[in-house]
């Protein structure tokens, strides 16, 4: 039981860091009045830039640096078309989710179930050799999450500038009457979360699998999008949505490799349902009373009549 | 807080004083919304040290040259001086910067902040980036010096109306404003906290401040302001007059033409009880309505007075099936409705009109002829579920537009088109159709021009002459007092009993909606 | 940022401005797209030929066309239903699999007589969509559930379990791929004889006239107007907004779950994990860009078909992802959605001073 126990643990983070990065970014952009629902896409533009990166040879952080790239580079399309050209949200998401799993499609094609080496354990590295087995089992992008976490919270929180984001998402009219440029400051925002989720998905594909496979976000975009509403727009309430999706998710493949007869793809489900049902109980809970930024999705002109 | 506001120091001000250049100068402005002109050559002078009145209708441009002069709107043409400086007001931050501050209707302040939040916020934005800690000091220290007491670590949107305007204009003067300019900043307070926020102007004034007061009540510039302003229609008709040389009667009459003495509605014969409320109580928010009772009769026009925000959209709410009330009963003439859905309330013939009727009655993006076939589709006056009569309902819409002299469109047009006044009559058409037994209007005529408003009224009048019941909701206490033999008022969540004959006069309902009983 | 642009939001938009903004949205998503494949060293010519000649005038090149448009009109018509009461439907593909599979079942099972097979697997396909539906719809009834997250998890969740089926209880033995074994005869939609086109297109066909009655001449078309123009008007009006909300959700769900019986009893012949994918981006363009409209539902489908026929033609021929339609639509979606802006607003350069 405690060797079950102790490799869920060694897993765990795998499963939950792409997810928390995702998240994070998702909770920047949104708390800034964007919503935002191109993570899928963006995640898989991030993999695959990652992947090719680490391909062609290039340091595997710094092909995870590239994936993050990516990611930014694609938000800044979908933030362009709902910030300056005030694309309605939702649409746009979307349409950011259609382009990303294209140009991944048709870029990535020749590059499918190719492995690289990719970002080594901690344990593998020079000096970390000594780490007791649990840490030395994870790469150094655990503890960049982590520290991305603390940097989240306390920047939007406990900072002038993250005060001034959340009034953005709050009432850009009145960030307005006190010079907050909205539009800056959103794209800003989108721009970030673009960053993160093109981390995440650099994760899933350098860190994780070394190797990239079209479809292997599979769906935890949307999982992410879930969390940051589940989780209230807090960076808290996203570790604890994630380290539930993620846990389950990790938990599902440890039962497996115990030869456990339990469907594979029932197991594979249960995650999504889980996500699903907390997501309602969330809701539930919060009924009628709306815990999200005032000015979530909804388009500010100083020019119009209030 | 009024005991306060009369002990406290005089505030400081900003290093002016008067007889210098004027604090603002707004000269020849124009400023059309999309081809609908809101302003044309319209001028403002203001000194410092003064209490200025600007005076005019809804809709006369009082607010739009407000917000020119606070870089909220750009101008199409003219110039704004401010203290004998030409300044270009690109942005809301420029005026601040030009130490220009408005405390806007509605106030400019996130909700979900504390008030010390939203000072560090502000001042921020002029490059002063304080803690909330500092922030909180400072509006303490600000809030004391004006005398009243607020708690920096409150969430705005959880205290009161007259807190979250103490907060505004503590933000505002923190920022440096020397020019303070007040948008209707009485409409949403009890008398008394008028009375000391309308001392509290005079103290800034006093202080070397310049305070432009926007507001309606006629009697608010007689006995506060030094000079006046009038605009209509876009222009200013009465550039800042002296007010010991100026008159009432004169500026009603430049602010809102020849207007007659209104006589009050003779009321009709009054039949039996349709609408009876049974110590109804609701919760919504911060508001609750407590046990409220309430009786209506045919052909009756009862009025219910009181300040905005006392319980009157939850009291409309709840009638209209769109809120459950706690506790209590809903009868029209011994049919409970207390459960009663939308539907079938407006089938037993009870009517609402909301207070914003492109917010929860009228579709803006529908046309007219649909706008009014939406509530008796159900009836199939409008052919049966499977196939629409698209020529009855025009000819429906003929009929209504006409009966009720709608301006401006025909059953074609869509809704948004159309004038505020207009609109309204619209509403009224399909509201006041055959089988309507009680009609409860919040607020009709808020925003309407004159002769749009009397014709409003007087459609409610014409109802209720044929039997139907009224309730008007409104805070215009003239309104109140013409319309209705009888009104009650509602006061923090509180009915008081009607009043009516010699009771019913201004000052019993003024006392009835200040008392804290 | 713009403080040099004033946006003005015009009061009425002129019907010539708005189609002339949806046209250059469209001439600019479109030509971007070709700019793309040009520089995949796809000449203009050979652009030309695949996506003009190959798709719609040739014979053959029609007749895969029209097959492929068949489903791609169900889910449009599907998507816009759920449009027009404002719901977000992102659990297209989670319908599509859940009527293949239902159709499916009643193939394996043989249930009824065999003349009421196809009618039965159709039905079964309509009820499992809509049923799919439902639930988001009930969580979003009850519990305020955002209905984006919740059908898009059901979609995650649906497609396991078709996994789930193919990989276990309905794996071919015959071929022992993941696949159901091979519908009966009775049981796969008539070939009309013309390449690949079967009868679902006459399902099709009427799905779009049932669609153009709802919304346009039975009342619930104008309930739905109203609700999704002003939800709060419709509810304080005492309109029956539940009534009509889960008419046109739940037809959405059985549209969409439609569609995915026609693509297994018409061209597949079987259940596959293929026969859904894509379907999700492509209802949300054909239905926003036919403004949710059924008969222009009919049109956008078609051409959209057409892309998709060329795409597959690319992959093929010239070694590219057939994701390329996914661009595509990803890209036309995003500059017709921009150039609104044109037509919501009028430009103006802020005078200085």
């Amino acid at each position: 039981m405690t060797d079950l126990v102790l490799a869920w643990l060694t897993v765990f983070p795998g499963y939950t860091v792409p997810l928390l990065l995702a998240s994070l970014g998702l909770v920047i952009s949104e708390r800034a009045g964007v919503l935002n629902l191109c993570t899928e896409g963006l995640m898989a533009v991030g993999a695959m830039t990652g992947a090719l990166m680490a391909l062609a040879g290039y340091d595997p952080l710094l092909a995870v640096a590239c994936g993050a790239l990516a990611g930014a580079a694609l938000s800044l399309v979908f933030g362009v078309a709902t910030v300056v050209f005030r694309a309605d949200h939702t649409l746009a998401g979307l349409a950011t989710v259609a382009l990303g799993l294209g140009i991944t499609g048709v870029v990535g094609r020749p590059y499918v179930q190719k492995p690289f080496d990719g970002l080594p354990r901690l344990s593998d590295t020079v000096w970390g050799a000594d780490l007791p087995r649990l840490v030395g089992q994870q790469n150094i992008l655990l503890p960049l999450t982590v520290l991305l976490l603390l940097a989240v919270w306390g920047w939007l929180f406990r900072t002038h500038s993250g005060l001034r984001l959340r009034a953005v998402g709050e009432d850009p009219a009145a960030a307005d009457v006190v010079g907050i440029d909205i539009q800056l400051t959103q794209l800003g925002a989108v721009l970030a979360s673009g960053v993160l989720a093109g981390l995440a998905g650099a994760y899933l594909s350098v860190a994780a699998a070394h190797v990239w496979v079209e479809g292997m976000v599979a769906g935890r975009g949307w999982v992410a999008v879930a969390i940051v509403i589940f989780a209230g727009w807090r960076p808290w309430g996203v570790l604890l949505g994630a380290g539930l999706f993620g846990g389950a998710e990790a938990a599902m493949l440890r039962l497996q490799t115990l030869g456990l007869d339990f469907p594979i793809y029932l197991g594979a489900m249960l995650p999504y349902a889980l996500t699903l049902l907390v997501f309602c109980i969330a809701c539930a809970r919060r009924r009628g009373e709306n815990a999200g930024p005032a000015a979530l999705g909804k388009a500010y002109l100083r020019q119009d009549k209030h | 807080m009024t005991q306060g506001a009369t002990r406290s120091q005089t505030p400081s001000g900003p290093q002016k004083k008067a007889g210098q250049a004027p604090a603002l100068l707004l000269r020849d402005i124009d400023k059309a919304f999309d081809g609908k002109t809101a302003l044309s050559g319209a001028s403002f002078r203001l000194d410092w040290g003064e209490v200025h009145a600007l005076v005019g209708e809804n809709g006369a441009g009082k607010s739009t040259i407000m917000n020119v002069a606070t870089g909220v709107y750009a101008p199409d043409h003219g110039e704004v001086i401010v203290d004998g400086r030409d300044v270009p007001l690109r942005s809301p931050v420029d005026a601040v910067a030009a130490g220009i501050g408005m405390v806007h209707q509605h106030f400019r302040l996130v909700g979900r902040f504390t008030v010390a939040e939203n000072v560090a916020l502000a001042l921020g934005g002029i490059g002063r980036r304080i803690g909330i800690g500092k922030a909180a000091q400072l509006v303490k220290r600000k809030s004391a010096e004006l005398g009243f007491a607020l708690d920096p670590e409150a969430r705005v949107e959880r205290i009161s109306v007259a807190e979250q305007q103490r907060a505004e204009i503590i933000k505002v003067l923190l920022l440096g404003a020397g020019i303070m300019i007040l948008d209707e900043p009485t409409a949403v307070l009890t008398q008394q906290e008028a009375e000391a926020l309308l001392s509290m102007a005079r103290r800034l004034a006093q202080a070397g401040h310049a305070v432009v007061l926007i507001t309606h009540k006629l009697q608010e510039v007689a006995d506060h302001c030094d000079r006046i302003t009038v605009m209509a229609q876009g222009r200013t008709v009465l550039d800042a007059a002296p007010m010991a040389q100026t008159s009432l009667a004169q500026v009603t009459r430049k602010a809102f033409g020849e207007v007659k003495e209104q006589e009050p509605v003779q009321p009709g014969t009054l039949g039996g009880e349709l609408l009876r409320l049974e110590n109804l109580r609701v919760r919504h928010g911060a508001v609750t309505l407590d046990g409220l009772n309430l009786s209506l009769r045919a052909g009756e026009i009862l009025g219910i007075a009181g300040v905005g925000g006392n319980g009157q959209s939850e009291l409309v709410a709840c009638l209209n099936g769109l809120l459950r009330p706690l506790d209590g009963k809903i009868f029209l003439a011994d049919e409970d409705l207390t459960a009663a859905s939308p539907a079938k309330r407006r089938k037993a013939g009870l009517r609402v009109v909301p207070a914003d009727r492109f917010d929860s009655a009228l579709v803006r993006d529908m046309t007219l002829s649909e706008n009014l076939a939406l509530t008796g589709l159900e009836s199939g006056r409008f052919g049966p579920w499977w196939g629409l009569s698209r020529r009855s309902m025009k000819r429906n819409a003929e009929n209504s537009l006409k009966e009720f002299n709608v301006l401006g469109g025909g059953p074609e047009t869509r809704a948004s088109v159309l004038s505020g006044g207009n609109a309204q009559k619209v509403l009224l058409a399909r509201e006041l159709a055959a089988g309507t037994r009680v009609v409860v209007a919040h607020s009709p005529v808020r925003g309407l021009d004159l002769r749009s408003a009397r014709a409003v009224l007087n459609l409610l009048v014409a109802s209720a002459r044929q039997g139907a019941a009224c309730l008007l909701i409104s805070e215009d206490l003239d309104e109140i007092l013409r319309m209705c033999g009888s009104a009650a008022v509602l006061n923090r969540g509180r009915l008081s009993p009607p009043l009516s004959g010699a009771d019913l006069n201004p000052a019993r309902l003024g006392e009835l909606m200040v008392g804290h009983a | 940022m713009l403080d040099g642009t004033l946006l003005i939001r015009r009061q009425a938009v002129p019907g010539w401005l708005g189609a002339s903004c949806y046209a250059g949205g469209l001439c600019f998503g479109l030509g971007l797209s070709a700019i793309l494949l040009v520089s995949m060293g796809i000449s203009l010519e050979n652009l030309y030929q695949e996506f003009v000649v190959q798709t719609f005038l040739t014979s053959q090149g029609l007749g895969q066309t029209v097959t492929a448009t068949v489903p791609l009109i169900l889910v449009g018509l599907g998507m816009s239903l759920a449009m027009r009461v404002r719901f977000w439907n992102i659990g297209i593909e989670g319908q599509l699999w859940c009527g293949a599979m239902a159709a499916t079942w009643i193939s394996i099972h043989d249930v009824g007589p065999e003349p009421l097979r196809l009618l039965l697997m159709m039905l079964a396909a309509m009820a499992a969509g809509a049923a799919w539906i439902g639930i988001g719809l009930a969580l979003k009834l009850f519990w305020s559930v955002s209905e984006v997250i919740s059908t898009l998890l059901l979609g995650s969740i649906a497609f396991f379990w078709v996994q789930h089926m193919l990989f276990g209880a309905w794996r071919d033995t015959v071929t022992g791929f993941a696949t159901s074994p091979s519908f009966d005869p009775a049981e796969r939609l008539v070939l009309l004889g013309w390449e690949q086109v079967h009868s679902g297109i006459w399902i099709a066909l009427a799905a779009v006239v049932v669609c153009t009655w709802l919304t346009g001449v039975s009342r619930f078309g104008l309930l739905a107007k109203a609700i999704g123009a002003n939800p709060r008007a419709a509810r304080a009006t005492g309109l029956p907004v539940i009534a009509a909300v889960s008419l046109f959700v739940l037809g959405s769900g059985a549209l969409c779950g439609l569609a995915g019986a026609v693509i297994a009893a018409g061209t597949e012949y079987r259940l596959s994990q293929s026969i859904g994918a894509g379907y999700l981006f492509s209802g949300i363009v054909i239905a926003f860009l036919a403004r949710a409209n059924p008969l222009a539902v009919l049109a956008v489908a078609f051409v959209l078909g057409g892309i998709t026929t060329a795409g597959g033609v690319l992959k093929v021929f010239y070694g590219i992802s057939e994701a390329v339609v996914l661009l595509v639509q990803g890209l036309v979606l995003l500059s017709v959605l921009a150039a609104q802006l044109f037509a919501d607003y009028r430009l103006t350069e802020r005078k200085s001073g």
